[in-house]
């Protein structure tokens, strides 16, 4: 699967991968400890949010009607 | 503006669907998703998982429609939002598109739950809202959008137990596959 941005691809699998690992192996299982997706994610996300950019892919202006509007805690 | 909805049932236990909804893309069934980006991903203090993901797809519209519409951009972006909350059992997830929505905007929510009486199966409920704006037939279109979903959404089904057949027997994260 790519990513929006193709130089972000790769790091976008590199995530992804993390990411389904803690997923399944931790958070399903109830364990809350560090997330050791952060930098990779930080990296992705600032490849991403560049070629959204760069795109004019409007993220932003749409009333989203999610499941609820309530802020994440810390 | 027309409401479509349907259930489907899994006949897996809701830990597994969960895994393989979460990594529902790429597979055979969906070639349209040419796309998905992560944009925003956190617990909140309820410890449910938040994620926000921009699904860039080439949309399977009759010609017909397009003709209608009068469009000869394929590519649509869809927004989507979705909670997994592990006490509970359930993932909602929502989704929208966030371009051509001058023309038409197609709501959905999925709802995945173990099976209230057998916790080995699981229950996903979907229902989507479909409005076509600013053109006469926009019924008649809307219609036939309903169709296009139920469609999609028998291919949605087929994407999640192909995730879970192809990822159990592989025992690989399905990134590998790509």
């Amino acid at each position: 699967m790519n990513s929006v941005g193709e130089s972000c691809t790769e790091l976008k699998r590199e995530y992804d991968q993390c990411f389904n690992r803690w997923f399944a192996e931790k958070f399903l299982k109830g364990d809350r400890g560090d997330d050791p997706c952060t930098e990779v994610f930080k990296k992705y996300q600032t490849c991403v949010q560049k070629a959204i950019k760069e795109k004019n892919i409007p993220i932003d202006n749409v009333e989203f009607m999610g499941p609820n509007k309530e802020k994440p805690g810390s | 503006m027309k409401i479509w909805s349907t259930e489907h049932i899994f006949s897996y236990p809701w830990e597994t669907v969960i895994k393989a909804a979460m990594r529902k893309y790429p597979n055979p069934m969906n070639p349209s998703v040419v796309g998905v980006d992560v944009l925003d991903r956190n617990l909140d203090k309820h410890g449910r998982l938040h994620s926000h993901r921009l699904l860039s797809t080439e949309w399977g519209l009759p010609s017909v429609v397009r003709a209608i519409l009068g469009t000869s951009r394929t590519t649509t972006y869809i927004k989507e939002h979705s909670v997994v909350d592990p006490e509970e059992k359930k993932m909602e997830l929502c989704s929208t598109n966030i371009t051509l929505t001058n023309l038409v905007s197609v709501d959905e929510r999925l709802v995945y739950r173990p099976h209230p009486e057998n916790p080995d199966i699981t229950v996903l409920t979907q229902e989507a809202i479909i409005t076509v704006k600013g053109v006469s037939l926009s019924s008649y279109l809307e219609g036939l959008m309903a169709l296009s979903m139920t469609a999609n959404a028998r291919k949605g089904w087929d994407a999640i137990e192909w995730i879970i057949k192809n990822s159990e027997r592989e025992n690989v994260p399905l990134c590998d596959m790509c």
